[in-house]
């Protein structure tokens, strides 16, 4: 047995220390999926690994797991170097997008199958198989064959079938794609609940921000090959490191702008509050919708951006309100709540927008991310 | 969640009977007229007897009971059995890792000039491909005046030549084709990351192959055995070409036996090699049904 879990007293280090990337390269041919990438995945961790298509998240997956191979460059799991590990000698498993169930096995083969690789057999096999199948909530299913259970169910056999062996590290790789809305939130509770009773370290690869947000401790931000930002889900919405991840996670309003001291000078001439650090000059100016607050333009405070609204929409739980501004390229989105929301505006109202200076993010300008 | 198929709807009828079963006429024909009344003959025969060179309508096992009497022919009959599963084995041998390299590791775009040159073969006649042998293995063939050249032996080997050795060569040069193209159009559509999995799993390469990709493609695999073994049971042409009488196989008593006029005694032969025929396909019947291979 190879490749169970590792016991902590040969963690060296930090008893949190996860798994380590150290300045991994990947290329392939003139491409480059991944530029010196750093990073630092804590043990028992729900990790994310968040960014549109090719942004190379998955590679980084892959790397992990072992079905490729950096092209410079380090990978530690609990202090010992993997990365010259072929894929059955490392103490990882996978839960594949397609789920690669085995067609031609039962479900209980499916999740055996690690087992019998590891000449597990008899009753400490069959225990260990209908532990995982109640992990998941499958112990009725298991002589079904996969192509008899809908798309949830596979994708729980799968979950069984890379957690039977215990691994140290369960990589997903978007494994509730596949899956209609409604399931996909039942699922993402689940896998939250089974990541709690296994503690195991989950890393976890989507595009969708909002799985990311539900599920994960700490999410890496990723574009072009590059590690955007690190942070808890909170961090990366509040204080997003760039314009790219605040426009990738959550809505965003976006306004370009002159920084003197603490105001923040808006293309109209109007200074307005903000918070930010460091950045002098020419700045991109971060509002989410739901920090702006409409207020009377004739009562408003001296800074406020004074424009006309152009449609509101009622979305159930929010009201939606586009403001066209002069001091804007584009027209700002307002997210209204509650008892704020009682009353739809009409369109072409005079408004004015104002917001606390915590809410106004300043960024690097736009081209400029660093 | 229950995801048990949903009960067929009845199927509604297509008006009277008749009417229904017409659009299979062509195929009735065309089975009926180029299969089943060939095969008729050639059973019927099979059970008469000649004399003095023309077919006489008497019952008798008297064909079946000659062939398994004259021991070289039932010899021949073992030995082409031989040749055959040994042929069969070294095609499919080499064309399951040429199948898994080409829809593994190959560019798409690679594949359709590889698979070409796989296929280009059949563009020249059989004989001429069969023949072409004589002047790679001949006494003044390629191999022979390689050796000579290299300096290993300094008279020719006839040994390349007229045995079982040589017709099992050509056989195989003769049929990878068919098995690699069956093999391709098979694996080609295997999910990769089963594989992937089962290495996840901690299963080796070769585990991984055996225990994963195998079991998935064995319709494939069956086809490929069928579409190979059936045609070198019947060969006569190869062995008598390159075998000359070291290679003599089952075909080839058959073309003897009617070349005599022996029809009757032809004819039991030829159901002989349909009874091997029929059998494999017996083995293999379970597996050439597709639900069952993928437990759908």
């Amino acid at each position: 047995m190879k490749a169970v879990a590792v016991p902590e007293s040969t963690a060296t280090g930090s008893a949190r220390a996860g798994i380590e990337l150290r300045k991994v390269v990947k290329r392939y041919g003139n491409n480059t999926a991944l530029r010196e990438l750093d990073l630092h995945i804590l043990d028992g961790e729900f990790f994310c690994l968040l960014g549109p298509s090719g942004c190379g998240k998955t590679t980084t997956l892959n790397l992990i797991g072992g079905f490729v191979a950096p092209t410079s460059g380090t990978i530690w799991l609990r202090g010992k170097r993997i990365d010259t590990l072929p894929p059955h000698k490392r103490p990882v498993n996978t839960v594949f997008q397609s789920y690669a169930l085995f067609p031609h096995m039962s479900v209980r083969d499916n999740v055996g199958f690690g087992l019998r690789m590891d000449r597990v057999r008899g009753p400490e096999a069959r225990r260990r198989i209908d532990e995982a199948l109640g992990l998941v909530g499958l112990q009725e299913l298991g002589d079904r064959t996969p192509a008899q259970l809908s798309g949830g169910q596979q994708q729980r056999v799968a979950v069984a079938r890379a957690l039977i062996k215990r691994p140290a590290v369960l990589l997903l790789d978007e494994p509730l794609g596949a899956l209609d809305l409604k399931l996909r939130q039942r699922l993402q509770v689940e896998l939250s609940q089974i990541h709690r009773e296994v503690g195991t370290t989950f890393v976890y690869v989507t595009h969708d921000q909002e799985e990311a947000m539900s599920m994960a401790d700490r999410i890496a931000v990723m574009n072009e090959g590059v590690l955007e930002q690190l942070g808890t889900p909170f961090e990366i919405y509040r204080r997003p490191a760039s314009r790219f991840v605040a426009d990738f996670i959550g809505d965003a309003n976006f306004l370009d702008v002159e920084i003197d001291g603490d105001t923040a000078v808006l293309a109209d001439g109007t200074r307005s509050p903000c918070s930010g650090g460091g950045v002098r000059g020419r700045a991109t100016l971060m509002v989410r919708p739901e920090s702006l607050r409409l207020v009377d333009p004739d009562d408003a405070p001296a800074g406020a951006l004074h424009g006309r609204t152009v449609k509101s929409s009622f979305l159930g739980t929010r009201v939606r309100v586009a403001v066209d501004c002069e001091a804007a390229s584009a027209p700002l989105m307002v997210a209204l709540h509650g008892d704020e929301a009682t009353a739809l505006p009409e369109p072409d109202r005079r408004v004015a927008l104002w917001w606390a200076a915590e809410d106004a993010l300043v960024l690097p300008p736009e081209g400029e991310s660093r | 969640m229950n995801t048990v198929a949903e009960p067929e709807a009845p199927r509604r009828r297509l008006g009277p009977a008749s009417a229904s079963y017409a659009p299979f006429l062509p195929a009735v024909v065309l089975l009926g007229g180029f299969f089943l009344v060939p095969l008729g003959i050639i059973v019927i025969y099979s059970f008469w007897e000649v004399i003095d060179y023309n077919v006489v309508h008497h019952w008798t096992l008297g064909n079946y009971r000659y062939f398994f009497s004259v021991t070289a022919y039932v010899k021949t009959m073992w030995a082409t059995l031989w040749v055959s599963v040994v042929a069969t084995a070294i095609s499919l041998g080499l064309a399951f890792p040429f199948a898994y390299w080409l829809s593994r590791y190959v560019p798409r775009r690679l594949r359709a000039p590889l698979l070409i040159l796989v296929v280009v073969p059949f563009w020249t006649s059989y004989l001429l491909r069969v023949y072409s042998w004589l002047t790679i293995l001949g006494e003044k063939g390629l191999l022979n005046r390689f050796l000579q050249w290299a300096g290993i032996t300094h008279h020719p080997i006839g040994l390349f030549l007229y045995d079982r050795s040589a017709v099992i060569l050509v056989l195989v040069y003769l049929y990878f084709p068919f098995a690699a193209l069956t093999l391709y159009s098979s694996i080609e559509r295997f999910d990769w990351d089963r594989l992937r999995a089962a290495m996840d799993l901690g299963a080796t390469p070769l585990k991984a192959i055996r225990r994963i990709l195998v079991p998935q493609v064995r319709p494939g695999i069956v086809t490929a055995i069928i579409f190979v073994f059936i045609p070198i049971l019947g060969e006569y042409l190869t062995p008598q070409i390159v075998g000359g009488t070291g290679g003599v196989m089952i075909g080839n008593l058959v073309v003897n036996f009617f070349q005599a006029a022996e029809y009757t005694r032809g004819a039991a032969v030829s159901l002989l090699i349909a009874l091997f025929i029929l059998l494999l396909l017996i083995v293999f019947r379970r597996s050439l049904s597709a639900p069952e291979a993928y437990g759908g």
